[in-house]
């Protein structure tokens, strides 16, 4: 990893941490506002105690991507609020259940003291009450405070920037110094936080009220300084953007990075939401939350249209388009040019020496040999799909992590792989992609899909179909190779398609 | 010179004002049987009232009926004639004295807090609380100068235990209760405080109810005892009317403990002196 691409990263992180501060902020915050109010009548009705707790804990089982995601639909949109809202309702759990145990937690001696001196029911909640269970109040804000910094990592895929967007990306194109920069950003910022509600804590219980004015003051000018990024440079926010969303994988951060250089070149400002979960991202463009990606047909096939049979290519994608225009009115401007799809591919060599040009080829030879794949092609119909039209019977079928799988045909430790067409190892590991003529695997062809408000925009729909049927499987799998196999950037990646589109040779 | 039996030689020396009167109190807690059963006693202006009983005899109930910590099944409690449910609680409270069995010192408060607490709660100017705590301080023993600014954990028991009696004294009130005050202390401490207790009693014109189980304590400090069992008062009087015109078995038993004992610590120590001879 070269110093530049790794300051490229580094450059990143103030918007990166200035919404990640932003959301942890609001959400913690909002969070002590609901809860102390709550924890305190659960403690003097006890028939709540129950009910509240267990709602707050069955939330909490819910996991955090999980209650991120589910948060859109029931918002109906995406970005900052719905994963504000898995946030804050992530946060109460801690705050309510330690407030109630500390409040219950005191010794009735004392509470029956306060009584019995004559305090009033209020006087025993904040001169006796309060104060005891301080240390156990804090404990659980900071507890909170650490999950939601660590949780909020999770919004990126509902379409919120945060630190996640390193961890997402940095996973997804094996850039380990984004993921390195966004775990440690994220940790130091936790551990900030909670040193600092632990300062402001020890200042207010051993009642030192100047030193909790400046630690407060302190942590308050540190978080205005971390959020400021979000308020510079936004002068032309007059004119909306254009929200470009992509799945979490490489090929995605390229073809958006390329649809926003296009659209930039057009006179457009963006805006990219990275790693964003894919059926997130489908009804973000049906609420036009989203205005552009990419999409893959066999996909909306089987997950948005939910139907099973394969026809050729060319009438799936009429299909398609008419079916998504009318149902969720979003307009599919076309295919770019090349499919992903899973592909069987195996060592040149080997297909050389076996005369392999076809899956009908590899069948007659399949009890011989071994295959690998990731880990969901062997349960997917995709591979029941195949078995079933070629009679396929391996020898051994081996499970890997993508990463892996490419390394085990190199290292020759399997004779075929699952592979992704457009995946730039294929070319770079000197593989050969087995022609399928009994058309067993669905067509992947990436389609550029765009929402109401953008397919509205004659001008946008000219400047984004210089991309329909641009991009060669050839074109996608160097591009892609210039980032999972030569380490290079996402925006490089996307210069070398965009030199190679047809209006720019 | 503070307490001694020479006290119950001169009854008359109170005014033989009523000040609390008990009538036919019944405590009961869900679940249980009453805690206090039909109980009824009248509580003269600046004596020293005992109330002595096994644990669980109702003693405790007894003294919270007064303060209203605790509302009776049944009965009244009329506080210088007048019926204490149509008096505000908590300003009722606030009015009267309490020493916890816990002592239940709020240990976020520094001493001079503590002390100062029900002054705080009725708004006194901050300097006349100053000044009441300084002098609290003093009728209580505790005169290290710093002590003020020290929290609970920082004392002994004994301290705490006075500091527990200064937070009651505070607000000057006319009636003390206490609840077993030197449950938790070692002999020496406790001796001494029971001496300072009665003295400050003498010296402050209180009334004073106190909840002991300790008999011989009851016996040293208090103008007269009520004796409690299962939630009966079984007879009320002075130490020597108890033992001597009670027909009660357990009441007669009881008075003649002290007694007893001292004989048995005379004799052993007797015998301990012969030996040595």
């Amino acid at each position: 990893m070269g110093g530049a691409a790794f300051n490229e990263q580094l450059s990143l992180l103030p918007n990166y941490l200035a919404h990640h501060l932003l959301l942890t902020i609001v959400a913690l915050g909002l969070g002590i506002v609901f809860c102390l109010p709550l924890a305190i009548v659960v403690t003097r009705v006890k028939k709540l105690q129950w009910p509240v707790l267990t709602v707050a804990s069955v939330l909490q089982t819910i996991p955090g991507i999980a209650l991120l995601a589910l948060m859109v639909p029931l918002l109906s949109t995406i970005g900052f609020l719905p994963a504000l809202a898995a946030l804050f309702l992530y946060s109460l759990l801690p705050i309510l259940r330690n407030t109630v145990t500390g409040i219950l937690g005191i010794d009735s001696s004392l509470r029956q003291a306060a009584i019995g001196l004559g305090m009033t029911d209020r006087q025993l909640l904040t001169r006796v009450e309060l104060p005891l269970a301080l240390p156990v109040v804090v404990a659980g804000i900071r507890t909170s405070a650490v999950w939601v910094v660590g949780t909020a990592t999770l919004s990126t895929p509902v379409g919120a920037t945060s630190l996640g967007n390193y961890i997402f990306s940095g996973l997804q194109t094996q850039n380990m110094a984004a993921v390195l920069i966004g775990c440690i950003a994220a940790a130091l910022l936790a551990i900030v936080l909670d040193q600092f509600i632990r300062m402001i804590e020890k200042a207010v219980s051993s009642r030192k009220r100047g030193r909790s004015i400046v630690i407060s003051s302190a942590m308050l000018l540190l978080v205005l300084v971390g959020i400021s990024p979000l308020f510079a440079g936004n002068d032309n926010s007059t004119q909306s953007k254009i929200v470009i969303g992509s799945k979490p994988f490489t090929e995605q951060y390229i073809l958006a990075e390329l649809i926003a250089e296009e659209l930039e070149q057009a006179g457009y400002s963006t805006d990219i939401r990275p790693s964003m979960g894919s059926t997130i991202l489908y009804d973000a463009i049906k609420m036009s939350e989203v205005d552009v990606y990419v999409d893959y047909s066999g996909t909306l096939w089987a997950n948005i249209m939910k139907r099973d049979d394969i026809i050729p290519r060319d009438r799936m994608l009429d299909t398609l388009a008419a079916w998504l225009a009318e149902n969720d009115s979003i307009t599919c401007l076309g295919a770019l040019g090349f499919e992903n799809t899973y592909a069987l591919a195996c060592r040149q060599s080997l297909a050389e020496s076996l005369g392999l040009k076809s899956i009908d080829d590899l069948a007659k030879v399949s009890g011989h040999l071994k295959i690998g794949s990731d880990y969901e092609f062997f349960s997917r119909p995709e591979w029941a799909a195949l078995v079933a039209a070629y009679n396929l019977h391996f020898a051994e079928q081996l499970t890997f992590d993508p990463t892996l799988m490419y390394a085990a045909i190199r290292e020759n430790k399997v004779d075929v792989i699952s592979a992704y067409s457009t995946d730039g190892r294929i070319v770079d590991y000197n593989l050969a992609v087995l022609a399928d003529p009994r058309q067993a695997l669905p067509p992947y062809d990436a389609v550029l899909l765009l929402s109401r408000r953008a397919a509205a925009n004659s001008r946008l729909k000219d400047a984004l179909g210089k991309l329909v049927g641009a991009i060669s499987d050839e074109a996608m799998r160097e591009a892609n190779k210039v980032v999972d196999v030569d380490g290079g950037s996402v925006k490089k990646a996307a210069q070398r398609l965009r030199d190679e589109l047809p209006g720019n040779k | 010179m503070l307490f001694g039996s020479g006290r119950f030689c001169q009854p008359n020396r109170f005014k033989h004002t009523q000040l609390i009167d008990l009538q036919h109190i019944t405590v009961s807690y869900p679940g249980r049987s009453a805690a206090v059963k039909d109980l009824s006693l009248r509580i003269d202006k600046g004596e020293l009232l005992a109330i002595v009983g096994e644990s669980g005899s109702g003693k405790t109930s007894t003294l919270k009926v007064i303060n209203r910590l605790i509302e009776p099944a049944s009965g009244s409690v009329l506080i210088d004639g007048i019926d204490s449910t149509s008096l505000d609680q908590v300003e009722l409270r606030r009015s009267i004295g309490y020493v916890f069995q816990e002592i239940g010192l709020f240990p976020h408060l520094t001493i001079e807090e503590n002390i100062g607490l029900v002054p705080t709660l009725l708004n006194w100017p901050r300097e006349r609380i100053k000044a009441r705590v300084n002098e609290l301080l003093g009728l209580v023993g505790l005169n290290e100068s710093d002590i003020g600014e020290r929290y609970p954990a920082q004392l002994s028991g004994g301290q705490q235990q006075r500091v527990g009696l200064a937070r009651a004294l505070a607000a000057r009130p006319n009636l003390l209760l206490m609840d077993e005050p030197l449950g938790a202390l070692d002999p020496l401490t406790r001796e001494t405080l029971q001496t300072e207790l009665v003295s400050i009693h003498l010296q402050l014109g209180l009334t004073t109810v106190m909840v002991t189980h300790d008999i011989v304590e009851a016996v040293l400090m208090a103008d007269r005892i009520g004796v409690m069992r299962d939630g009966v008062l079984l007879s009320v009087g002075s130490a020597s009317e108890l033992l001597n015109q009670v027909e009660d078995d357990y009441v007669r038993s009881l008075m003649s403990k002290p007694k007893e004992q001292a004989d048995r610590i005379e004799d052993i120590l007797g015998k301990a002196g012969k030996d040595r001879n």
